[in-house]
């Protein structure tokens, strides 16, 4: 329930809407644009940023949450930890969300023994939290061309166009895949796989299954791995280092056991992390949509291996993150709530910013009008502006809301708030880490024999993500991080070993680098500063 | 610290506690000490992690819900469920050729059901027994249409007095039917246009000219 003191607040929402419907905003010239991303875009926030002392991206730009991680000694201590290994496998990957299984199921498909390892429950991960879609190329006015310059624009032009070509080419090609394992698309009349437009899309792309597309995705590849011999899943046992032989090739990782409080070392020919994103990290103190083991470990881990890591100054902001109720604070509202005609309005009833503006500047505009006072601030102290929700219910009919967006119109209807008749308040969330570590086409990193799908993997998206292109980017680097990996099933993985730990804390104690942290981060610790 | 919240007391995996208002379950344990890492999971009710069961204060009869999104209030007895164990059928769905069919060997439980309707009380509003009715009668569309949202909390199996596992029985239809649907004629035709390597010049053109070709190019083709 809103608190007394917030309806005066939402009675401006009310009172402006039929003057609002008949406004029209003018989308931004790309200059005004690019101003106010400059102005007001956390990436462009000069003081959150630093550059790398050490390690293979020396000199390369990240934020102080990232950088305070990687030129970092860890807590552990290594003199007690037993690098003999427990198990042997042929391949290893952390990660239980979409890109880990997908990784895993192909792996086995070649006859590799796969151990997968996944801090929470196996599936808990940021894959069964999108809702919108997912895009590929198979409508009849679409083509993989078109997606490629789509994704390329989107990202600024700077994401790696082998990796993108790779992207676009295999998308249909998952999709019957999915369809293969029972994944059920959303159809038409005549059988096709119904497409829908988005932001930054040239024609109707994006595939989707209700408003669950991963859950319903997720659950399928779960229920999947669960049938195949030759995969070992290990549940809440995050990795907390990597290993590798004595040329420097990765080899294995040393998992925590929650549970017994123990580590233990997995030996395997190849590695695949795919441990998803950062956003737990909290980045410049925002909130974020990001599921609880979301703490950027994968960074940590393969930086000290030597990994080179590409464009972890870029994140994704989602404009409309929830802002109150306090216990909802990052819950992610989806965006088709803006592309059916939802307005973003400020505390004096007027709307800043044409609501399908790409999310980068939409995040921009609500931090601008929360920054200049024009936000309306919750007893907690939290600044937000309104997304008018009751419009849409308005102009879609009565019960369209609780119809077409089931979760996120229960999940407030708990605390007392009908999003049909009252205003949600809201503000950009961290949602994506457009960078991570730097794959190629085959999914490897510049560390032999250590493969990255995923959120963790980079230089896919540049410097902003297109919706939808997250979940099949899962698939298509996790199908192939899986192949490749499973061809090293034949090598020799050699002696398991630290060195690369101890060659890179050589040189942070020749830099006079001394801090110590918790890294990898594996939980954060956020309930302490929201109380 | 608290001076400025509203405290209240509830009764916390079976101690009586204080704490703040506005806090949920999971927060509650965490601010109480408790170290919960089991029943988390992505903290916005999607994941069914973190499955609780509650008296509310006068309250008669227990209800459940999910960790993240249950607000704890004055007078709230609440405990969280371990992950209830259920049976997941092993079945391989690419050699079976109308795998409906073979329901009844893979989930004989279902067929018990006598649709006593204790499993509705589900996070997600989902009519549990309306869905496991429909699986029976071999209305197998109504049945999926109803369970898409289905989170696999494992809450419904929990209650069941005939150990069925109502969010597996599902599952296995949903993926049984995607099976059995005809293949999108909109995906063929392109997958064959891939198999021909019809975007394969065109594709490699764009990779490799210059940037600011690649971005006219772009600008252009989005224009049109």
């Amino acid at each position: 329930m809103y608190p007394d003191d917030m309806f005066d607040a939402i009675e401006v929402v009310t009172a402006s809407r039929e003057k609002r419907k008949q406004e029209k905003v003018a989308n931004l010239s790309a200059e005004a644009a690019e101003r106010l991303l400059r102005k007001f875009h956390p990436d462009y926030k000069e003081s959150a940023f630093r550059n790398l002392r050490a390690g293979v991206n020396r000199g390369a730009r990240t934020t102080h949450e990232i950088a305070d991680l990687l030129e970092a000694f860890s807590d552990l201590d290594y003199s007690k930890i037993d690098l003999s290994p427990e198990y042997d496998t042929d391949v290893l990957v952390l990660g239980g969300g979409g890109a880990g299984v997908t990784a895993a199921l192909f792996a086995e498909s070649m006859g590799a023994r796969v151990v997968l390892a996944t801090k929470l429950r196996l599936g808990n991960s940021n894959t069964i939290m999108a809702l919108g879609g997912m895009q590929a190329s198979v409508d009849e006015h679409d083509s993989p061309v078109r997606h490629f310059c789509d994704t390329m624009t989107a990202g600024k032009f700077v994401g790696r166009r082998d990796l993108v070509k790779a992207l676009v080419e295999d998308g249909p090609r998952v999709v019957k895949w999915l369809l293969d394992t029972g994944v059920d698309f959303d159809r038409d009349e005549a059988g096709n796989l119904l497409t829908k437009k988005a932001g930054g899309m040239s024609v109707p792309r994006l595939i989707s299954i209700g408003d669950h597309t991963g859950l319903n995705i997720m659950k399928v590849l779960k229920d999947e791995i669960g049938k195949r011999d030759s995969i070992e899943v290990s549940e809440f046992t995050p990795a907390v280092e990597l290993t590798t032989n004595q040329f420097g090739e990765c080899n294995g990782a040393i998992l925590y056991d929650l549970g017994r409080k123990r580590h233990f070392t997995v030996r395997a020919k190849a590695v695949i992390l795919a441990t998803g994103g950062s956003g737990r990290l909290h980045m410049q103190g925002f909130p974020t949509s990001n599921n609880f083991g979301a703490t950027g470990d994968a960074l940590v881990i393969a930086y000290r291996a030597g990994a080179r890591l590409e464009g972890v100054d870029s994140f994704q902001y989602h404009p409309t993150g929830v802002m109150f109720p306090e216990h909802m604070v990052g819950v992610l509202v989806t965006e088709a709530i803006r592309s059916i005609g939802g307005h973003l309005v400020n505390a004096r009833g007027e709307r800043f910013v044409n609501e399908l503006e790409t999310r980068d500047v939409c995040a921009a505009a609500i931090i601008r009008e929360c920054e200049s006072g024009n936000g309306v601030t919750t007893r907690s102290g939290k600044v937000g502006i309104w997304l008018d929700t009751p419009l849409v219910e308005e102009t879609s009919g009565n019960g369209f809301l609780r119809k077409r967006f089931p979760s996120l119109y229960r999940h407030l209807v708990r605390v007392k708030i009908d999003i049909s008749k009252q205003p949600l308040l809201v503000f950009p969330t961290l949602h994506y880490q457009n960078g991570g570590i730097l794959i190629d086409e085959k999914g490897e990193t510049t560390v032999k024999n250590l493969f990255v799908a995923g959120e963790a993997a980079g230089g896919i998206h540049g410097r902003n993500r297109a919706m939808g292109n997250a979940l099949l980017d899962i698939f298509v680097f996790g199908r192939r991080a899986g192949l490749a990996a499973s061809t090293k099933m034949f090598n020799d993985p050699g002696n398991v070993t630290l060195n690369h730990v101890h060659r890179y804390y050589d040189r942070l104690k020749s830099l006079r680098i001394s801090s110590v942290a918790k890294s990898p981060t594996l939980f954060p610790e956020f309930i302490v500063n929201k109380l | 610290m608290h001076n400025d919240k509203t405290m209240i007391i509830i009764q916390l995996e079976g101690r009586k506690i204080r704490l703040p208002e506005g806090l949920t379950v999971i927060e509650a344990l965490w601010d109480t000490g408790h170290d919960v890492k089991r029943g988390v999971g992505c903290l916005s009710g999607l994941c069914g992690a973190c499955t609780v069961a509650f008296l509310e204060k006068g309250g008669k009869k227990v209800k459940f819900g999910l960790g993240c999104q249950k607000v704890v209030e004055e007078g709230l007895n609440v405990i969280m469920l371990p992950y209830f164990p259920s049976r997941v059928a092993r079945y391989l769905l690419d050699v079976m050729e109308k795998p409906l069919e073979h329901l009844p060997e893979i989930y004989p439980e279902l067929y018990t059901c006598n649709d006593c309707k204790a499993c509705n009380i589900c996070p997600e509003w989902i009519n549990v027994a309306g869905v496991m009715k429909a699986a029976k009668d071999a209305d197998y569309e109504t049945a999926t249409e109803h369970i898409m949202d289905c989170i696999m909390c494992g809450l419904c199996a929990s209650r069941c007095p005939k150990g069925i596992a109502p969010q597996h029985v599902a599952l296995f239809i949903q993926r049984a039917l995607a099976k059995e649907r005809l293949f999108p004629p909109n995906l063929q035709k392109r997958l064959e246009e891939l198999e021909s390597f019809q975007f394969d010049a065109d594709l490699g053109r764009l990779a490799a000219m210059v940037d600011d070709e690649l971005e006219a190019h772009c600008r252009q083709a989005e224009g049109g």
